[in-house]
């Protein structure tokens, strides 16, 4: 896969040493910083010593066939080759497989990703600097040598590229036929790699893109030039308008239990002892999913767990010890499989308020957190404006009168002071007018169909139906400011509460704050993707808002306010 | 480069005739009524009686089309050397006005020696290429526009096809303009103004007849006597291959290949997976290269078709029997035992004729399986999402439409993109499936 990236995170060095990827881009990096020679044909091929075939195949475990069929679809040397099409799950060795075999055979190639190239423009340069052995540095500015934006320009510097690639390369076979040396690329063929191309799919969608690279041998009519495509999604997932010459596709099924098994006992410190923890926790693992990403993140903590009881690391365990061991770990495989996918956070508890929102946010997206703790930093004014925005997405707009009366209607003096002082008049208009036609609504939707019940409960399981597919509702502004002063209100007649909430000391500013306040709060809650911001209405013209919250994060948030949520959330019917 | 072993030297040879495109072609030039023929004609008049023609060549992809122009241009420089001006434009690269015509500019600046400005704008390159179509005739020198995906062109305006059209209609100028398309209708979709200065001559080009394939099959992969290679080898893979080509497993095979896609190009491709999978130890193609050629080159089957296919299994040879399995129900045997269950439910909702799904009322019907059944497989819902996602990404699933991006994807409405017919297959192939999920799929249906 082309999952090479930053090699700080855990889960990039465990699988880098699983798997050895050869990153074409760090391998010239490092030769980057240590020697600055301009660059040669040469290093258009991996420059170390090439491995062997065996290495090949047992540095890839259960790929062989793949590995054989790519080998036999390159061909030997010197010939050429119709573009293959290299398809299969995610995580399943796609391009370790492709560079490895580069390697191997050492012949030169061009890579790219289009996860790093990711539009049309960096993709074509990066392809043209890399043929014309062009290195970005400070003394040119990290410009391209090449700027080219259609495919038109690119077809015709590629053409000029490769006819001098070749060129110097057919000169280089003469020359070396005479005495061979190590390091020399091998072979008169320029290979085009392109990883992740079901990126591009998700471009431009007028664009000719796909088409295009799928074309380009034939545009080309270079039999020189060999074109290998990447990619997570299969062919029959690319037919576009009048279609394209299909490439010979090559297939990366997932990895079986055993060849997982494999992997994983790559390298390990204490072989047996993995052995024995895998034995354990791969075949339940298996049954949701394959990934070897995905796998390791979920070993690496169950692994620490599973030795904890052990003194020595080096044991070799035996049969009682396996026992002892199992049942230790066995109350966390269950946990730990709805976790899988749990980002372990390495952050020290004096991280930054930044990291914390972040954290924030993963944890929305649907990581699970056991501790009803909120562990990030937010104003109170900010919480506040999250459960509005929750309420309002979640409630019909047609309860707010009656959910807020309830409660508010005792203080309506005091809203009414509190709104005076701090909002326009207008919007206290707003508000009135909205009780007023969802004192009517509510007759419709409430007290109307509550004379028969079975009729209500079959509307009930409509609506409840219906929410589960609408998913969060959209609100107009003045909605959640409504909202916002009524709550604001309310629990500022609780006068114990704002000394303890997060935003105590700011308390006094942000309730007698300006409108202006608020709205930064939520623009900044927009930001952090909290709440989104949706096109406007073509009816209203404003901007509509929608809650991205979760509703056990919501009831989080409203317990660290102790804000009593549940009472105000409607349930349907 | 010396000695070597005359097989790697054979199967060379014959990935290089493989893959130039216009190797297979030769044998249609001699026939009077080819398309090859006919092109000729059409092109060589307009160079001898200095006239301007247009002509468009149309059929399907992969059936020889610009492989059989380009070997019509290479005859005519041939013969008529200095009198032809080849300008090639592609509609995947050059379908804006502007940028086509600067290439039109920039290619006759190159054919006649002369210094090209990236800075002429619109106007001055137009004026120029009329200028050149003007001289060239009054020189009796035929410029040829070659319009490769022709049905681009007419995307837009169409400036730049009026505007050569247009220039076509004087005496003085001698040209020929070929447009090459996959769309039969290519010619529907020009301008009233446009389609009233073109010359309605259209050239059809199909897949190869029966006699023809066979024709082909020999002309591709029978090894040259008069070679480099060593003449006992070359006999001793003659003999053999002629022998495998009239054998009755062969012939099963080429007729489940045209099933699938009878065109040239998918013939190629299958006979260079062939020979990639020449065994280069004893140098010769056997029925087995061509079985695994077949499996492996085997394009996914539409959904409708896969009942034709698996009539076909039955009468193909059992190696075939594999690429028979489409790749959908290939991939979904290594999905993981939850994702199953998604499809399942997902299955199920369709059955229950449920206008919309989406992954929250996936996850209401994996909780009553659940509440019913008493499942073992019971995972919390974020598992479930992700879970959810790779199906996704394996396309199983897909949205069914890319509004509402401000939506998470729980709320997004989703679609099944493989048949119940297909699931019943996989679940059956997959050995480790949990029998409830047959029950539960036979339930639903």
């Amino acid at each position: 896969m082309g999952d090479e990236g930053n090699p700080q995170t855990p889960r990039r060095t465990t699988r880098a040493s699983l798997s050895s990827t050869p990153n074409p881009k760090s391998s010239t990096g490092k030769l980057k910083s240590c020697n600055l020679l301009p660059l040669t044909i040469h290093d258009l091929a991996y420059g170390d010593e090439s491995i062997s075939f065996n290495d090949l195949i047992s540095s890839l475990p259960g790929r062989r066939a793949q590995i054989i069929e790519l080998l036999h679809l390159l061909g030997p040397l010197d010939s050429p080759m119709f573009p293959v099409f290299v398809y299969g799950g995610a995580s399943t060795g796609k391009t370790s497989s492709i560079l490895q075999t580069f390697k191997h055979l050492k012949r030169p190639f061009v890579y790219c990703s289009c996860i790093t190239c990711y539009n049309p423009r960096i993709l074509f340069e990066s392809v043209l600097n890399q043929l014309l052995l062009h290195r970005r540095n400070e003394s040119n500015r990290y410009s391209s040598t090449k700027r080219c934006e259609r495919p038109s320009d690119f077809v015709n510097l590629l053409q000029e590229a490769l006819h001098n690639v070749v060129d110097s390369l057919k000169g280089n076979v003469e020359k070396s036929s005479s005495k061979k040396s190590v390091g020399r690329a091998r072979g008169k063929m320029v290979y085009l790699i392109f990883d992740n191309l079901e990126l591009a799919r998700e471009w431009d969608k007028s664009s000719n893109i796909l088409p295009f690279l799928f074309k380009l041998y034939d545009i080309l009519k270079m039999p020189e030039v060999g074109l290998i495509f990447l990619s997570n999604a299969s062919p029959d997932t690319y037919y576009s308008d009048t279609g394209y010459v299909e490439p010979v596709p090559v297939y990366f099924p997932d990895y079986t239990e055993d060849e997982l098994c494999q992997i994983l006992m790559k390298n390990p410190k204490n072989p047996k002892l993995y052995s024995s923890f895998l034995g354990v926790v791969l075949r339940p693992f298996c049954r949701v999913t394959r990934r070897v990403d995905e796998l390791l993140t979920a070993f690496s903590s169950l692994y620490q767990i599973y030795c904890e009881p052990l003194d020595d690391l080096g044991i070799v365990p035996n049969e009682d010890m396996k026992r002892k061991l199992f049942s230790h770990l066995q109350p966390h495989i269950g946990p730990s499989l709805n976790e899988t996918f749990k980002v372990e956070s390495r952050l020290s508890s004096e991280a930054s308020a930044n990291t914390n929102k972040w954290k924030g946010i993963a944890k929305k997206v649907g990581v699970s957190e056991s501790s009803n703790e909120i562990d990030f930093h937010m104003s109170a004014c900010a919480k506040y404006l999250l459960i509005c925005a929750f309420l309002a997405s979640r409630n019909p707009a047609t309860l707010d009168a009656s959910m807020f009366d309830s409660t508010g209607g005792s203080n309506n003096k005091k809203r009414k002071r509190f709104a005076g002082g701090s909002l326009l008049a207008f919007e206290l208009l707003l508000l009135l007018m909205h009780q007023l036609v969802s004192l009517k609504n509510l007759y419709e939707t409430v007290i109307l169909p509550s004379w028969s019940s079975e009729k209500s409960k079959e509307k009930k399981e409509i609506a409840e139906q219906e929410l589960l597919l609408k998913g969060p509702g959209t609100f107009p502004l003045e909605r959640l400011l409504a909202i916002f002063q009524c709550i604001v209100s309310v629990s500022e007649c609780l006068p114990d509460e704002e000394a303890q909430g997060d935003g105590g000391l700011e308390g006094e500013s942000w309730t007698n704050g300006l409108l202006s306040d608020v709205l930064l709060e939520l623009s900044s809650l927009c930001n952090a993707n909290f709440i989104s911001k949706g096109g406007s209405c073509p009816l209203e013209g404003a901007n509509r808002y929608r809650s991205m919250v979760s509703e056990a994060m919501a009831l989080k948030v409203a317990k660290s306010l102790k804000f009593p949520l549940a009472k105000y959330l409607y349930r349907g019917g | 480069m010396g000695v070597e072993n005359p097989a790697e030297q054979g199967q060379i040879l014959l990935r290089t005739r493989l893959c130039n495109p216009n190797f297979i072609y030769t044998i249609f030039s001699d026939s009077p009524d080819s398309n090859y023929s006919k092109l000729k004609y059409i092109m060589s008049s307009s160079v001898t009686e200095a006239c301007n023609n247009s002509a468009l060549l149309l059929g399907p992809r992969g059936c020889g089309k610009v492989a059989i122009l380009e070997m019509v241009i290479k005859d005519l420089l041939h013969e008529y050397p200095d009198t032809i001006c080849v300008i090639k434009l592609n509609g995947l690269l050059h379908s804006e006005d502007n940028c086509a015509l600067k290439e039109i500019a920039r290619q006759l600046c190159i054919e006649n020696q002369l210094v090209f400005s990236k800075m002429a704008s619109f106007d001055d390159n137009s004026q120029f290429v009329i200028a050149m179509l003007r001289e060239c005739g009054l020189a009796h020198k035929t410029i040829i526009f070659v319009l490769d995906e022709f049905d681009l062109f007419t995307q837009g305006k169409q400036r730049l096809l009026y505007s050569l059209l247009d220039a076509m209609q004087s005496v003085t100028s001698q040209a020929v303009v070929v447009g090459v398309s996959c769309r039969l209708d290519a010619d529907q979709l020009l301008e009233k103004r446009v389609r009233s200065r073109f010359s309605h001559r259209k050239l059809l080009f199909l897949p190869p007849s029966r006699e023809d394939l066979q024709k082909i099959l020999q002309h591709a992969l029978l090894l040259p006597t008069e070679s480099s290679l060593p003449p006992q080898y070359v006999a001793a893979y003659n003999k053999k291959l002629l022998n495998t080509l009239s054998d009755d497993k062969f012939k099963d095979i080429i007729d489940s290949l045209c099933n699938f896609d009878a065109t040239f190009n998918h013939l190629l491709r299958f006979l260079f997976a062939s020979v990639c999978h020449m065994d280069t130890k004893s140098g010769f193609l056997s029925l087995d290269n061509f079985k695994t050629a077949l499996s492996s080159i085997q394009r996914q089957p539409k959904l409708e078709a896969l009942q034709v296919v698996l009539d076909i299994v039955t009468t193909v040879v059992k190696g075939a029997l594999k690429a028979c399995l489409s790749p959908e129900m290939r991939r979904k045997t290594y999905c993981s035992i939850l994702e199953l269950y998604i499809l399942v439910c997902l299955r199920r909702l369709e059955g229950k004729e449920q206008e919309t799904t989406n992954f929250n009322s996936v996850m209401k019907e994996y909780k009553d399986v659940h509440n019913s059944f008493q499942t073992t497989d019971y995972y919390a819902r974020n598992v479930c999402l992700r879970a959810f996602e790779h199906l996704l990404q394996r396309q199983l699933i897909s949205l069914v439409d890319n509004r509402g991006h401000s939506q998470s994807v729980e709320f997004r409405p989703v679609r099944l993109l493989i048949s119940s017919h297909e699931l019943h297959q996989g679940l059956k192939a997959y050995r480790s499936c949990p029998a409830i999920l047959h029950k539960l799929l036979d339930l639903a249906v």
